[in-house]
């Protein structure tokens, strides 16, 4: 085995091997599969239903929004809510039956009450009372029956037909279905959205996360003073080269698992399974394109990245020290969330094709753009050569500081002295 | 027999600093070779380029015969000055480690690093992480990790810093045991005694440049000038007065008698035999120390 190999084998087994990488690789599919299933089982619990008194003064709202709810729980694709209603008549004495009602809602044997004044014609309002007002989406459900309720009162006053009228001012849906070169997705919207953006953060963090973890294993090195002992069989190019291989292994290992699970949860079969996907949002297909590309940016942002990580190990003796070079990669690592919104609203703009084809922006927008809507080739090919470049250039530059600073021990460095070393035989 | 090692006029400065200034030297082979100076006089950076760490201004390192190559290093067992393991491996798992990196062929390695833990006393402790073990048992690991690979040269970078009494003598049997089996050794030391007790053969380094090298034993008697010990009942007063006796110095309960210029140590037995009743003379060696500091100060460096 090369030396290169046994460099790479020991800091990819030494870290694959701890329990905190299983818990961090893991926990993520865990917890998107709580993001995708928890929607799901909450709206089947909450069939339960809220129960709802309903005092109605003008005796008219009532029995329509009883009539109403019972249509609303035979259809399928309405919000999820279920209310169960008791239509309590209204007494003389008003202020006496409203504290009776507030009473039965602290004994828990009603979860609220709906007061319909006899004004309500005239000044639009009702008043709801409930142990809890967090439940929006049963509180907003409500809110739109007793709108219809009230609404087709009004028509019926008038002398419409509420039904005939409701079907003319229906609302139009607007079915969105985007076109891209593997054919026509129906869905997307939101789920593309959501795509891109858990693509950028993946993309993100494990560059940032993995590109520490270079840093602190070539400072481990230093401190631990092995790396001389090493640098005696192995050239510092290896050392460096087996270090980004072995940490870049670990994160690809974990980048896998996040997207076989995210296959296995999204798959339409499971999906169907569960029902309809939550909230109406339809999740976008992980298309094997997306997956290469992000493979790609991946890689190629790493090696960027990590390899100045590399340098600043290897210039300082602690991460105190290392902290002020740190700060600088977490700037530009983290500049694209300044301009990520409009590159996501607008994927062809200026702004967006710029800002791509900056070499150390172009692995986190790029990704953006190419889950959003797939760039040109050309765009694409430019930012693939920038990034290849710059990666030969950073690894250059990181490759002959290294070399130097894992053998100076003692002051720490200044930026000036760390330039020097670059140009040292 | 031709030498193990040979440093050619080795050069290498740091921004302006003249660390290594020609550091020439020849180890022959089997021999335990001594590479002395003070801190600072460029030890460490010899060593490093030797090892090919870094790279030289100018000059030529050759090893068993030829100009040395990445793959001579798996015959060098090295021990540097700054050393250490990775605290979280377990022992066993580092020997390996240091093993493969030295191209240790698989199936010896596990039989080597077993032998080496018993060797030490330590196989109990194999799947302990080194972080585990005390101070003294983690510089045991470390020096079967420099001899896993069986090299034939073992470089040494001040191998008895931070050393405990008992490793020190652990590691001078080791040194024994690698100089019987015939192998070299160059280790380098800024304390003289250690080197006088151990090394075969020396080269004396000061700001960069070797002011004095070759066999110890011919070095000292070469520079041994013209003094003697003597063992006499006397206290120095009747042996300063001879006029063949330049300078007298007790110490040790024993006499260090200066001979004067042009008398030679037949000719003042002579004349002490006459004054005092002697029942030892002989010829007094240099420690090394005398001879480095005056060294040091004929080459006026």
């Amino acid at each position: 085995m090369s030396k290169l190999a046994v460099i790479a084998k020991r800091d990819y087994l030494s870290r694959v091997r701890t329990p905190g990488f299983w818990i961090a690789t893991v926990a993520i599919p865990v917890l998107m599969a709580a993001w995708i299933v928890l929607p799901s089982l909450i709206m089947a619990k909450s069939r339960g239903g809220l129960r709802l008194a309903v005092v109605d003064a003008t005796g008219k709202v009532a029995p329509a929004l009883q009539r109403e709810i019972a249509k609303l729980a035979k259809e399928d694709d309405g919000p999820r809510v279920n209310l169960r209603l008791e239509i309590v008549p209204p007494a003389a004495d008003t202020a006496a039956q409203r504290a009776a009602l507030d009473a039965r809602v602290l004994r828990d044997e009603i979860d609220a009450w709906l007061w319909v004044p006899p004004t309500l014609f005239a000044d639009n309002k009702v008043e709801y009372h409930g142990a809890t007002l967090s439940n929006l989406m049963t509180l907003g459900a409500l809110g739109r029956v007793v709108t219809r309720v009230v609404g087709g009162q009004r028509l019926a006053a008038a002398g419409y037909d509420a039904a005939k009228v409701e079907k003319l001012v229906a609302e139009v849906e607007v079915d969105q279905v985007r076109v891209t070169k593997e054919g026509d997705k129906a869905g997307g919207g939101l789920g593309d959205f959501f795509l891109a953006i858990g693509l950028f953060m993946i993309l993100y963090t494990t560059v940032m996360i993995y590109g520490q973890m270079v840093m602190q294993g070539v400072l481990e090195e230093k401190a631990n003073r092995i790396v001389e002992v090493i640098a005696s069989s192995a050239t510092p190019s290896e050392l460096m080269a087996g270090k980004l291989i072995g940490v870049c292994g670990v994160a690809l290992t974990q980048i896998a698992v996040w997207l076989v699970s995210f296959l296995v949860l999204t798959a339409p079969r499971l999906m169907a399974s569960m029902g309809a996907a939550p909230g109406g949002l339809q999740l976008a297909a992980l298309t094997p394109t997306v997956m290469a590309h992000f493979v790609g940016h991946f890689l190629l942002g790493f090696i960027f990245y990590a390899s100045f990580f590399a340098l600043v190990g290897a210039a300082f003796n602690s991460p105190q020290e290392a902290q002020q070079l740190v700060s600088i990669a977490t700037i530009f690592l983290a500049a694209p969330f300044f301009f990520f919104m409009p590159v996501l609203n607008d994927p062809d703009s200026t702004l967006a094709l710029v800002t791509s084809l900056i070499p150390m922006f172009t692995p986190t927008v790029m990704m953006l753009r190419i889950a959003i809507k797939m760039p040109a080739a050309w765009q694409l090919a430019v930012g693939y050569v920038g990034m290849v470049l710059a990666d030969l250039a950073m690894v250059w530059l990181c490759a002959r500081v290294y070399r130097v600073g894992i053998l100076m021990y003692g002051k720490r460095p200044s930026i000036k002295e760390i330039w020097r070393w670059t140009r040292y035989a | 027999m031709q030498p193990t090692l040979e440093l050619i006029g080795l050069r290498k400065s740091f921004d302006g600093t003249q660390a290594v200034d020609g550091v020439s030297l020849v180890v022959p082979a089997g021999t335990v070779f001594g590479l002395l100076g003070p801190n600072g006089a460029g030890k460490t950076t010899t060593i490093r380029m030797l090892m090919d760490i870094i790279g030289p201004d100018e000059g030529e390192v050759r090893v068993f015969g030829h100009e040395r190559t990445r793959a001579d290093l798996d015959r060098i067992g090295y021990l540097p000055e700054e050393r250490g393991l990775y605290r979280k491996m377990t022992v066993r798992e580092q020997l390996l480690f240091l093993g493969e990196l030295h191209s240790v062929p698989k199936k010896e390695l596990g039989r080597r690093a077993d032998d080496w833990l018993e060797r030490l006393g330590l196989a109990n402790r194999a799947k302990a992480k080194v972080e585990e073990l005390s101070k003294g048992m983690q510089q045991k690991i470390q020096l079967a990790g420099t001899l896993l690979h069986e090299p034939e040269l073992l470089v040494l970078d001040e191998p008895f810093s931070g050393l405990d009494p008992i490793n020190q003598g652990l590691f001078k049997d080791v040194l024994a045991a690698h100089r019987a089996a015939g192998k070299t050794i160059l280790f380098s030391t800024h304390i003289m005694e250690q080197a006088e007790k151990l090394c075969d053969q020396i080269a004396l380094v000061a700001r960069g440049k070797v002011i004095l090298s070759g066999d110890l034993a011919t070095i000292k008697r070469e520079r041994g000038g013209n003094s003697y010990r003597l063992l006499a009942d006397d206290d120095g007063e009747r042996v300063r007065a001879l006029p063949s006796v330049a300078a007298v110095v007790a110490s040790n309960g024993s006499l260090r008698v200066q001979a004067a210029p042009g008398v030679d140590g037949v000719r003042l037995l002579r004349d002490l035999v006459s004054v005092v009743d002697v029942r030892e003379f002989r010829s007094a060696e240099p420690t090394l120390e005398e001879i480095f500091v005056k060294a040091v100060g004929d080459a006026n460096v």
